[in-house]
């Protein structure tokens, strides 16, 4: 439509820029080249196995050396172990402190600070979710919880913002910076487990450790996204007035970056709480370790009772931190002025009314953790109504015409995932590289092909080649879900303002609730195997689907829907005729966020029988495999930069994608 | 103009953090006199929960007899069979009540750097093995010995292991070697890796409920057994010979596991007491399984389902307070 996106046309009418610009007919082109290579050779299937190096060995001598020098090589014992010792120690005092305070102490505490962050609102969310761990005799686990994650959050913060500010100023930081950050994203965080544990010794400084490498990534990128966003102008002013480089940072760019800079630590939050139960594995502790146990014991209700406390503690912190970013907008800033005078006596208050109420039901009335009789338990109806589902579900017999999730779970594993999984493990390697690197090349040029084809190389390299296919037909498979199911309901969502609203809690529990938690209803209702993975992935990836797909329509200008109207037309053809053209790039970024999200997903999906890289990966730290686990994370990895640079589009890059992940939350 | 205010506010966010770190340092030093020095005399011992039901079941009765007999406040950590290992050697762990092999470690740790201590045999022999519901047995009582999956691994397809029979097996963690069985013993069977232990037994109840056909690896002492009804398959019997094969060319059933205990050596030096009780720890699966049952199938609270226990087996639990220590034994190399 040429009121949305005026393009050129090129030669004989067709539009090369646009060609180049999307993936899609790239990706075709590629697609159909496979197809027809793996047709004519047939012989050369799947990856030589005699050019594999031994990298897994090697990646397991260097585990080997570092047990053996642990005790004697000065970099272990002046940094590595005292940084353990003292990560393990901030833990234990944050731990400490919220014991001493008791439970009206940590009450008093979490109102008083969504008090001062927020509006009363947030005060009551607080109040409801603190009473609610207590509620649901939870209380000790959420302590040993939010201790973790108070310092992991911290850490992560102070590295990340530094970080963020470095790679703002100068591109070769950044150029250093991002594929560090791509690798703590996407190699899966089972990788180093063992590796964390073995360095750092188990339990608080391994689990802090290993959140922070995988929370830390969106704080640097959205604060170098604020950094960068600063206008030349402003700077100018700032300049002109005779400050110093270090002056504009803390007065002016910082300031004024401070928006991003709360959005990524909305995300570092999300994230850190993402992973508490692998925190468990390790001997962590909190409320991972009643998700594990209801999953030992197929006790569904305690798995989920614990899941909905990390959910509620992912959202409270979330909207304290939310409630301060939104005072800080401009919108806001006239109340704000207004309110400071009477907001900083009342924080002091505050602090005082929480250590009061602390030393009063401590000293006075001995109170500590929150009382176990007053607990209930939500475990029986969860179980009663889950084996009704099971019962009602799975046979073909139980829902019309389209038969029970037992039959879709056949249909998707015989007619689709097995044929794609055959078809991706026969290809000839050279013809996969090739296809991949044309691929590459349509999106991004010369360079960004040849990056892309020694990607593939470097999945055979690795030695998991064949369980690479069996990872990609998932990938594929599962995309292919979240599209067919979110676009539509993102576009309903768009239309009826109320199935937004209704949504919002919805997507959020999804993408925060621990996948241990449903991994017993999905083998319940798919039955282990590919497809369990697949619909494992589909639940966590579908939200960020949904969302994005909101925000594009969303963010199309409302003149030009306006003119679409003028013309007559209905609300199906200004849909397809100029919303969805002109969302073209927050779809594109949907479909990229999605992939990323499927891939974080492999390994929960390996744990309900899926295979591929994300078994191996558990193998790595189940068997002690160390060179296995690290070589199909490094696998994992390379997918990802496959996918994330092809569906990234060329020229819009780095900025939409940090804008993406800055309001996905 | 409205920069200074956006000033003002950003100044304003960094009083409300100095404040609060403030009150948070204030509580700090309040506290960090007063527990510490209760503690200092006796140190919390750290159980290690490995992933299955029977590992907590020993640990939850350990842990009553530790605490109401011996007066140690005992912490059950939920950690991974592998880093147990590392975390005993440093002390973080006192004991693993319950191991099922693990030779590499045990030459590791016990062997080479003597940070481990073989606490002796626990009482139950592991049992890994093939299993299928019994009531299979009716209309295939060939399915008794692995000779029988010659023809019924027909009964075994699923979508996943299609066109061959599904093997389901649990947790990539556990022992197994039935990958190699399949090749050696020339079955049309194609193993499946459920990837959890949680996801192999929800899979396996939903086909028992249902009295379909499900052909798995398995083992006692588990509580799930006391409540349904699974018959083993007999494979070739174990022999020294075929020990010594390497892992891919086995073709005998799995040797019987003498599940032993390990403690980290500190613990003799910090808890005397409670390294004798760890060396003296032994009972049998029906133990084992009845705790449990108590827990898993019956609800009752960890507590409650260790002071049944310890009521009802009195003379048991008094030989755990002063018998003889257990016999040791070294694993079989190569689980």
């Amino acid at each position: 439509m040429a009121l949305t996106i005026p393009r050129r046309t090129g030669l004989a009418g067709l539009d090369w820029r646009a060609l180049v610009r999307t993936p899609w007919p790239g990706l075709a082109l590629a697609g159909l080249a496979m197809v027809v290579g793996a047709a004519i050779s047939g012989s050369a299937a799947g990856f030589p196995a005699h050019w594999v190096p031994s990298s897994q060995n090697a990646f397991t001598s260097l585990d080997n050396w570092i047990s053996a020098h642990q005790t004697s090589a000065p970099i272990f014992t002046d940094v590595v172990t005292p940084v353990g010792g003292g990560l393990g120690h901030a833990v234990n005092a944050v731990v400490d402190v919220l014991t001493w305070l008791g439970w009206p102490g940590v009450l008093a505490l979490a109102v008083f600070a969504a008090l001062a962050a927020g509006t009363y609102r947030t005060a009551t969310f607080a109040a409801v979710v603190i009473a609610g761990f207590g509620l649901l005799g939870l209380w000790s686990y959420s302590i040993a919880t939010l201790g973790l994650m108070t310092v992991s959050i911290a850490v992560a913060v102070a590295i990340g913002i530094p970080l963020g500010v470095a790679a703002g100023f100068s591109q070769v930081v950044e150029r250093v910076v991002r594929p560090m950050l791509d690798a703590a994203q996407m190699i899966p965080a089972y990788v180093y487990l063992l590796p964390a544990v073995i360095l750092l010794g188990i339990g608080n400084p391994a689990g802090v450790a290993v959140t922070v490498i995988y929370a830390t990534p969106p704080v640097v990128r959205l604060t170098a996204l604020g950094i960068r966003a600063v206008r030349a102008d402003v700077l100018e002013a700032g300049r002109s007035f005779g400050s110093t480089r270090w002056q504009l940072l803390v007065k002016v760019q910082l300031p004024l970056a401070v928006r991003p800079i709360l959005l990524g630590i909305n995300q570092v939050i999300m994230m850190a709480l993402s992973i508490v139960v692998l925190a468990s594995l390790i001997g962590a502790g909190g409320l991972g370790d009643p998700v594990l146990q209801g999953l030992t014991v197929q006790n569904l209700g305690q798995s989920l009772t614990a899941g909905i406390a990390i959910v509620a503690m992912a959202m409270l912190l979330d909207r304290i931190v939310s409630a301060a970013g939104s005072r800080v907008g401009s919108a806001h800033e006239a109340r704000a002025a207004r309110s400071d005078r009477w907001r900083r006596p009342l924080i002091g208050g505050g602090a005082l009314v929480v250590l009061a109420v602390a030393f009063v039901s401590h000293y006075g009335f001995g109170v500590g953790a929150f009382p176990t009789n007053w607990s209930f338990s939500i475990e029986s109806p969860v179980n009663t109504g889950a084996a009704w589902l099971e019962q009602h579900l799975y046979h073909f017999w139980s829902v019309p015409v389209i038969g029970g999730t037992g039959n879709l779970s056949s249909f998707l594993t015989l007619d689709i995932l097995n044929p794609i999984t055959r078809f991706l493990g026969a290809l000839p390697w050279w013809l996969a590289v090739f296809g991949t690197a044309a691929a590459g090349v349509l999106a991004g040029g010369v360079r960004r092909g040849v990056q892309l084809g020694l990607c593939v190389v470097g999945i055979g390299l690795l030695g998991v080649w064949q369980d690479g296919a069996t990872t990609l037909a998932q990938v594929v498979v599962a995309l292919v879900l979240c599209v067919l199911v979110g676009f539509p309901i993102g576009v309903l969502a768009y239309w009826w303002p109320w199935l937004d609203r209704a949504l919002r809690p919805v997507l959020d529990t999804l993408q925060t609730m621990p996948a241990f938690v449903y991994l017993i209803p999905v083998v319940v209702f798919f039955s282990v195997g590919n497809v369990a993975g697949v619909i494992a992935s589909f639940v966590y990836a579908v939200p960020a689907t949904i969302r994005l797909t909101i925000l594009g329509l969303k963010g199309v200008r409302p003149d030009i829907i306006e003119a679409g109207r003028a013309f007559g037309s209905t609300r199906l053809q200004i849909l397809r005729k100029v919303e969805l053209p002109a969302a073209r790039p927050a779809m594109l970024l949907a479909v990229n966020q999605t992939i990323m999200l499927v891939l974080a997903e492999v390994i929960v999906a390996a744990l309900v029988g899926a295979g591929g890289l994300g078994y191996d990966v558990v193998v790595g730290l189940d068997r002690d495999e160390f060179g296995l686990g690290l070589a199909a994370g490094i696998g994992i990895l390379l997918f990802g930069v496959v996918f994330d640079r092809l569906t990234q589009g060329a020229g819009e890059g780095g900025l939409s994608r940090g804008a993406g992940r800055m309001q996905m939350i | 103009m409205n920069r200074t205010k956006g000033l003002r506010g950003w100044k304003a966010r960094a009083g409300i953090a100095a404040t609060a770190v403030a009150s948070l340092g204030l509580a700090l030093a309040a506290v960090g006199g007063a527990p510490a020095g209760a503690s200092s005399s006796k140190p919390t011992i750290t159980l290690a929960t490995n992933s299955w039901e029977g590992s907590l079941s020993n640990n939850v009765v350990a842990q009553y007899v530790i605490e109401h007999d011996l007066h140690y406040t005992v912490n059950l950590l939920t950690i991974d069979e592998i880093p147990t290992w590392p975390a005993m050697a440093s002390g973080k762990v006192s004991a693993v009540m319950e191991v099922w092999g693990h030779s590499p470690l045990y030459a590791q740790y016990v062997k080479g750097n003597h940070e481990v201590i073989d606490a002796g045999l626990e009482g139950p022999d592991g049992n890994i093995g093939w299993y299928v519901p019994t009531y299979l047995l009716k209309a295939h009582p060939e399915l008794a010995t692995w000779q029988g999956l010659k023809k019924d691994w027909k009964l075994f397809v699923t979508p996943q292991s299609s066109p061959k029979g599904e093997f389901l097996d649990g947790s990539p963690s556990y022992v197994t070697n039935d990958a190699a069985l399949v090749n050696t013993l020339g079955l049309n069977l194609k193993v499946v890796y459920a990837g959890t232990e949680a996801a192999q037994l929800a899979q396996i109840e939903r086909i028992y409920k249902a009295h379909g056909a499900v052909l798995f690896y398995w083992y006692t002492p588990q509580y799930i057994n006391a409540l349904y009804k699974f018959s083993e398959i007999t494979l070739p019997p174990f022999t020294a010979a075929c020990a010594k094969l390497a892992t891919t060319k086995i073709d005998c059933a799995y040797p019987p596991y003498n599940l032993y205990k390990a403690m980290s050596a500190q613990l003799p030096k910090t808890a005397p007491a409670v390294a004798s009780f760890i060396k003296r720890f032994h009972w049998t699966s029906d133990d084992q399984n009845a705790v449990g049952y108590d827990m898993a199938v019956k609800n009752m609270s960890q507590t409650a389902a260790a002071a049944a226990f310890v009521n009802s087996h009195k003379a048991l639990v008094q030989s755990w307070l002063s018998g003889p220590d257990t016999k040791t034994l070294a694993p079989v190399a190569g689980t």
